[in-house]
């Protein structure tokens, strides 16, 4: 640097490029240890993102609040990605540049696997708290985890529970085109096999406010019950509207829909929904005083909330433990660590997935969530 | 099934119809396309919802449903017309005699800071309202519609009537027809061209302020950016119809909404957008001024 100073012979301009320099070095204050949490903060699914962002913010919190982490102060950054795979890369980029040492993130598949290039590259642990399509961590890359389980489970749990307690035999699907929606809804398809007949398959544009007329297809088709793969913005118009051109069989999905703005949406159409997620968090006994406090600050948990706690917990105990906020340490210890959060025991195998998970059947009853149906032999 | 599809299509064309008018209205008069005009129907969706709640809460709408009804569609003309002008005032007028490109910019301009401001005002989380109307089905002739779509038919077949006799019959009607013919003329034998101007925007804006409360009801929900879909699609039946052509506009937005619901239920779901704009560029090419656009020589 001191020989291109010399060259240059222009006190000035060094003086302007050191300033640049610096600027860029010093925005990192050396008494903080940065984390960042990204999701979608805005728009349609804006719910889910600020779930993330507060789950992860009472765990910087509970840190800052005792001893810090290796002796100093967690900083917590918000990425907004807006579900949009470009922005989500965009934030990547700015994160890595802001030096954090790990990220909880991002909420959708289709944000989550891009962004994810960008924190392989860099060497930084992600952990996603609701990124479920396989491919997240079928890529082996050893910086990449979650703390929920993968579309190929919860398809198969969503298949089996359409063939064995609904008994249907006519199933049409919809799916969303995104990287998840559409996953899911060929993984349930999949293992469907040829116990119920799919008598009609076809995408939607998420975003769109209006399914009536490939609803009103649908009905045509006599299904006994439909499938939906995607998110609540989309579910709860799809119920509403099945209703209104009289498609009444059940609507069964997936965790992208389990949200109390779904049953805001859709209303009464969304009694006696079927969707697929993991046991209700709240009722473990581990999570009672998280919860507690979590309502205290932010009001009634959401179904993701508890799982981006738990991936901070993750992400912050991985650094104590190793010491360092060297990414490949941090990787290390998060893969070779068990640690017992609030939604269960949490242990990586060598992709980054959990090495137990479940998924169960929920109905929509009343407006409310409820555990309805577990797959038999577990 | 065909007809349950030409209902769908028809109360979505209708909205896109109401939309397209303001559109088409605005450049007729001032060869300028509004681009901001999308936020304003979605700021009459957003008064719809924010309305409607209000009423719900203090127990209006239990108990009179019409009256309610009433006082939303003319709450949100009211509050729709005023952005309507302020918008004319502030991004058009000073700019009406600058180079043709700038008044698009400061429309697309409008359009952002309007987004912004009402998701910084509103919250950027979706706006969600629960049922008013009774989502059951009644059947017509063995087919099942809904109440609604029924509802929104006929209120924007009874707004379009309005206007075309707004246009055809009063004098306003007559100074906004000849304003849009020949602005310097319509100025030099005593027509008031900004006060034509600022009505054009005012009428834009009602029916667009319309448009949103009726999908405010009829969805239910309405977040800050439904306004760029929608004025995507109410620009396309503008211009499908023959832009500055206000027959065109509603023809436009009908065969539009029909398009969309009838490509979606036979064809394919997954490009419904797709069959919107491949009917757009077909007409194009067949005739480059729309389908009841005037020839482009009327206007020298």
């Amino acid at each position: 640097m001191i020989e291109i100073f010399r060259r240059i012979h222009s006190p000035l301009l060094a003086v302007l490029i050191f300033a640049l320099f610096g600027g860029t070095g010093c925005s990192r204050p050396a008494d903080t240890i940065r984390i960042a949490v990204a999701g979608p903060m805005t728009g349609d699914q804006s719910k889910q993102g600020n779930d993330l962002k507060n789950g992860v913010e009472l765990a910087v919190a509970k840190w800052n609040e005792t001893s810090g982490l290796l002796g100093k102060k967690v900083e917590l950054l918000v990425g907004d990605d807006q579900h949009d795979p470009k922005q989500a890369v965009a934030i990547a980029n700015k994160f890595v540049n802001s030096g954090v040492v790990g990220v909880v993130g991002h909420w959708n598949s289709s944000a989550s696997i891009p962004a994810s290039e960008v924190y392989h590259r860099a060497d930084i642990p992600m952990i996603t708290p609701a990124s479920t399509n396989p491919r997240v961590t079928d890529r082996g890359y050893s910086n990449v985890f979650r703390v929920c389980g993968r579309d190929d489970q919860q398809g198969k749990v969503a298949a089996e529970f359409v063939a064995a307690q609904l008994k249907a035999k006519r199933v049409a699907v919809l799916h969303d085109k995104t990287t998840y929606g559409q996953g899911l809804a060929d993984e349930f398809k999949k293992a469907l096999g040829n116990r119920a007949e799919v008598v009609y398959y076809s995408g939607i544009i998420q975003g769109d406010k209006d399914f009536r007329g490939v609803l009103t297809t649908v009905v045509s088709k006599k299904p006994d019950v439909y499938f939906f793969g995607g998110i609540y913005p989309e579910g709860g118009l799809l119920v509403k509207q099945a209703k209104e051109v009289g498609l009444n069989v059940p609507m069964v999905s997936g965790d992208g829909v389990i949200d109390q703005v779904f049953v805001q949406i859709a209303g009464e159409a969304a009694d006696g929904t079927y969707l697929t997620f993991s046991p209700d968090t709240t009722k473990l006994p581990a999570a009672q005083e998280v919860l507690k406090q979590y309502r205290a600050r932010y009001g009634e948990p959401g179904p993701y909330s508890f799982y981006a706690y738990d991936a901070a917990q993750v992400l912050l105990n991985a650094v104590q433990k190793a010491g360092t906020t060297d990414g490949f340490g941090i990787n290390q210890a998060i893969r070779t660590t068990s640690y017992d959060g609030i939604t269960g025991r949490l242990q990586f195998d060598s992709k980054g997935d959990l090495l137990t998970t479940q998924y169960v059947v929920w109905i929509t009853k009343n407006g409310q969530f409820e555990e309805f149906w577990k797959p038999s032999g577990r | 099934m065909l007809l349950q599809q030409i209902v769908n299509g028809l109360a979505l064309g209708a909205v896109y119809a109401l939309i397209a008018l303001g559109y088409t209205m605005v450049y007729g008069v001032l060869e300028l396309i509004n681009f901001a005009h999308g936020e304003i129907y979605m700021i009459g969706a957003y008064l719809g919802i924010l309305l409607l709640t209000f009423f719900t809460a203090v127990g209006l709408t239990q108990h009179h449903l019409v009256l309610s009804l009433f006082l939303v569609f003319v709450g949100a003309a009211l509050y729709c017309a005023g952005y309507g002008l302020t918008l004319e005032r502030v991004a058009y007028r000073p700019l009406r005699h600058a180079n043709r490109l700038s008044p698009l910019i400061s429309a697309i301009g409008m359009s952002i800071f309007l987004q912004n401001y009402v998701m910084l005002a509103q919250g950027s989380t979706d706006k969600v309202f629960p049922h008013l109307l009774p989502s059951e089905p009644v059947a017509v002739l063995g087919v099942p519609i809904s109440l609604l779509q029924i509802f929104i038919i006929l209120t924007s077949i009874f707004l379009m009537i309005g206007l075309s006799l707004f246009v055809k019959k009063t004098r306003l009607g007559k100074a906004m027809r000849a304003t849009a013919q020949d602005k310097r003329m319509a100025g030099l034998v005593g027509i008031d061209i900004n006060k034509v101007i600022a009505i054009t925007f005012v009428i834009g804006s009602i029916l667009a302020s319309a448009a949103g409360v009726m999908v405010a009801i009829y969805y239910g929900l309405v977040n800050f950016f439904i306004g760029y879909v929608a004025g995507i699609k109410a620009f396309t039946a503008a211009v499908l119809g023959g832009i500055g052509n206000i027959p065109g506009a509603m023809a436009g937005g009908f065969i539009l909404g029909l398009v969309e619901s009838l490509g979606a239920g036979y064809l394919s779901s997954e490009y419904k957008d797709v069959f919107a704009f491949l009917i757009l560029i077909v007409v194009l090419i067949l005739r480059p001024s729309g389908l009841l656009g005037e020839k482009a020589s009327e206007k020298v």
